[in-house]
């Protein structure tokens, strides 16, 4: 099954073709929010992450679909 | 400490002792106290009977990171209610040196001119600013500097301020004496106008620190601070991103107002993401800095240098709510685009937000393409210049719409609404639509928490808690992006309180001083006319859905009504 995971600031991937902030990943049918971060060796505490699925906040157990759309965020304020 | 108290009509100084209900107030929490006891709600917000107040937060003058914070405030020409804006540089550090607890700047000059107003140790004095009439803030700045030296802190305003624009506001100078932290908010730059002073120049010189009653407790209290603030992954990311790392948080959301508040995303948001910024910065080079303090000791640094191709600085900082308000409101997906309409209105000493609010308006009714840049360029230039078109978009969003007969005006009260879309994130509408001081981010944005934004349940009761901490935070002085240190070390703030002044507050002393400036603000607005219809959106949003998610806003009346209910 395939998603877009959306990797905002300090967890964009540095790759050889320079910093990526959009991955599209392959994950097992059934995968949960937290099976992508473990999948993406994402290492900082989950809490610390805000997290969405298709424009909604979502929790750590929702279950991926074919095709989603995954933030992974740091939540900071505006200025 | 003592209260300076300036009239400008007899151009008099008098220092007063702290009255005792003061005494325990600052920032946020003691303009309004200080308000509702001198300013009669219903006066004239441009008229002799308003007074003009900067007020440090009550931890400013430790160097603490990030909490040397000024707030200024007055009646509100936008609002015609309360008005507090806060700002960082150097305008808080350098009155507490002068053992300032408050300046009050009353009255109305006998006759028509511009001053400077210089505050030292030997008191005040008038120094005629003609020389600087009609100039740009970063101009203004540069001559007082020249003949006051570079350690000087200046507050100013702009040729804005000076035409009594009600978008206007009051620069004040950051450590490199860069003229761009602005109270942008409310028009408080008009009021400063109203009173004939074109900038305060404070020169703290002999001055000294405030007293700190249990230095040993001060210190342990700061260091738990610092370190719950730089273990924090958030500090890393306005360090490195700065506030421009929300424009993909609020695209994703489906919260970046585009084309004039029409949809919550907008196809060229990587352009303009913090994200985007960083990468143009680091290859720049230059005179770019993707990281820059706004004020002494500040540990986070969450503000930037954005320069040219060409290694000259175009502008310090570019910041999320001008990137949403004048790019993707505008349709403008060209950050150096961006960069140069924030100059321009720094330099005129212009709220960004109400003039980006403005021109989304003008676009809608034909004023501008969205898109074009160099059009939103010339409507500046208007503003500029003063004509008629150019007050009617220096007096924010409201009269623009009024004048240019539009209904979807992004407002509150009266003021613009930031670069968060209300029915997507539905929290920050009912913070939009409650706070005593009109739609305003700051005082309470919740896209940062763990709710889903387009539901109604549950946002009330959000908006509540955050602005009561946000209010609390603007009396302290602290930075909003300090509250991650202090959220997870909540014990630092009595402590820190207590170890200054020698008092023992309750741990909930944020909450208290939070839910205390809100009553009383809700009091002086109440007293000024204001209705539950007030907090209310505009009608148009509980109709117009807004894609992608195709929502309304549609939090109960009844509900926002009761926020205040605690
Ligand atoms: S975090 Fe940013 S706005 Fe806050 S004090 Fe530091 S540099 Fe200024």
């Amino acid at each position: 099954m395939k998603v877009t995971a959306h990797l905002h600031t300090i967890l964009q991937r540095h790759t050889p073709e320079g910093l990526k902030g959009r991955l599209d990943v392959n994950i097992q049918p059934g995968s949960t929010v937290e099976d992508l971060i473990k999948h993406l060796e994402i290492d900082l505490e989950p809490d610390y992450l805000l997290l969405a699925v298709n424009g909604r906040v979502a929790p750590l157990d929702q279950v991926l679909e074919q095709a989603d759309h995954v933030n992974l965020m740091l939540p900071i304020s505006g200025g | 400490m003592h209260i300076w108290r300036v009239n400008v009509n007899t151009q008099s100084l008098s220092k007063d002792p702290v009255p005792d209900a003061w005494d325990r107030l600052g920032g946020r929490g003691l303009i309004v106290q200080m308000l509702l006891d001198e300013v009669p709600p219903d006066c004239d917000p441009l008229g002799p009977d308003n007074n003009l107040i900067f007020a440090p937060g009550l931890l400013v003058g430790h160097k603490l990171s990030s909490c040397d914070r000024i707030s200024i405030g007055a009646k509100s020409p936008l609002t015609k209610g309360v008005k507090e804006s806060n700002a960082g540089g150097r305008t808080g550090l350098h009155l507490t040196y002068l053992g300032i607890k408050a300046l009050i700047i009353e009255g109305q000059p006998a006759k028509h001119g511009w001053w400077a107003l210089h505050l030292s140790e030997k008191g005040s004095r008038f120094e005629p600013a003609d020389n600087l009439v009609g100039l740009g803030v970063y101009a203004a700045a540069a001559l007082l500097n020249e003949r006051y030296g570079e350690k000087v802190a200046i507050a100013l305003i702009g040729p804005g301020g000076e035409m009594l624009m009600q978008a206007a506001g009051i620069q004040n100078t950051d450590n490199e004496n860069t003229p761009s932290r602005i109270s942008a908010r409310g028009g408080l730059g008009a009021v400063m106008g109203s009173k004939g002073i074109k900038a305060i120049v404070i020169d703290a010189q002999g001055g000294e620190k405030p007293p700190i009653s249990d230095q040993k407790r001060f210190r342990e209290a700061q260091k738990a601070y610092n370190a719950a603030l730089m273990g924090h992954p958030q500090t890393q990311v306005y360090a490195e991103y700065g506030t421009a790392g929300m424009t993909k948080i609020s695209n994703a959301f489906g919260g970046l107002p585009t084309r004039n508040f029409s949809s919550g995303q907008f196809e060229g948001s990587e352009n303009i993401s913090g994200e985007n910024m960083r990468e143009l910065l680091l290859k720049r080079g230059g005179a770019s800095k993707t990281t820059h303090a706004c004020m002494a000791g500040c540990t986070i640094r969450c503000s930037n240098v954005f320069g040219s191709d060409d290694g000259d600085s175009i502008v310090s900082p570019l910041e999320y709510e001008t990137i949403g308000l004048m790019g993707s409101n505008l349709g403008i997906d060209d950050l150096d685009a961006i960069a140069r309409l924030n100059w321009e209105l720094n330099d005129l000493g212009i709220d960004s937000i109400e003039i980006g609010a403005a021109l989304g308006v003008a676009a809608e009714a034909g004023m501008m393409e969205f898109g074009d840049g160099e059009r939103a360029l010339e409507l500046i230039a208007e503003i500029r210049s003063g004509t008629s078109l150019g007050k009617v978009l220096g007096d924010g969003v409201v009269s623009t719409g009024n004048e240019l007969g539009i209904e979807r005006v992004p407002a509150v009260k009266g003021q613009a609404m930031s670069a968060y879309e209300p029915r997507a994130i539905k929290g920050t509408g009912v913070t939009y639509a409650t706070s005593p001081q009109g739609a305003d981010h700051t005082a309470g944005l919740t896209i940062r928490a763990k709710i889903d934004h387009i539901d109604p349940q549950g946002q009330v009761e959000l908006s509540r808690n955050y602005q009561i901490n946000m209010a609390g935070y603007d009396s302290l002085g602290a930075c909003l992006f300090s509250g991650f240190g202090f959220a997870a070390a909540p014990h630092t703030i009595p402590d820190l309180l207590n170890a200054r002044y020698g008092w023992d507050v309750p741990e909930d002393i944020l909450q208290q001083l939070g839910r205390e400036t809100l009553k009383l603000e809700r009091e002086f607005n109440r007293q000024a006319g204001f209705t539950k219809v007030d907090d209310r959106l505009p009608e148009w949003m509980s109709r117009e859905p807004l894609p992608p998610h195709n929502t309304v806003f549609d939090i109960p009346e009844e509900e926002l009504d009761g926020l205040f209910d605690w």
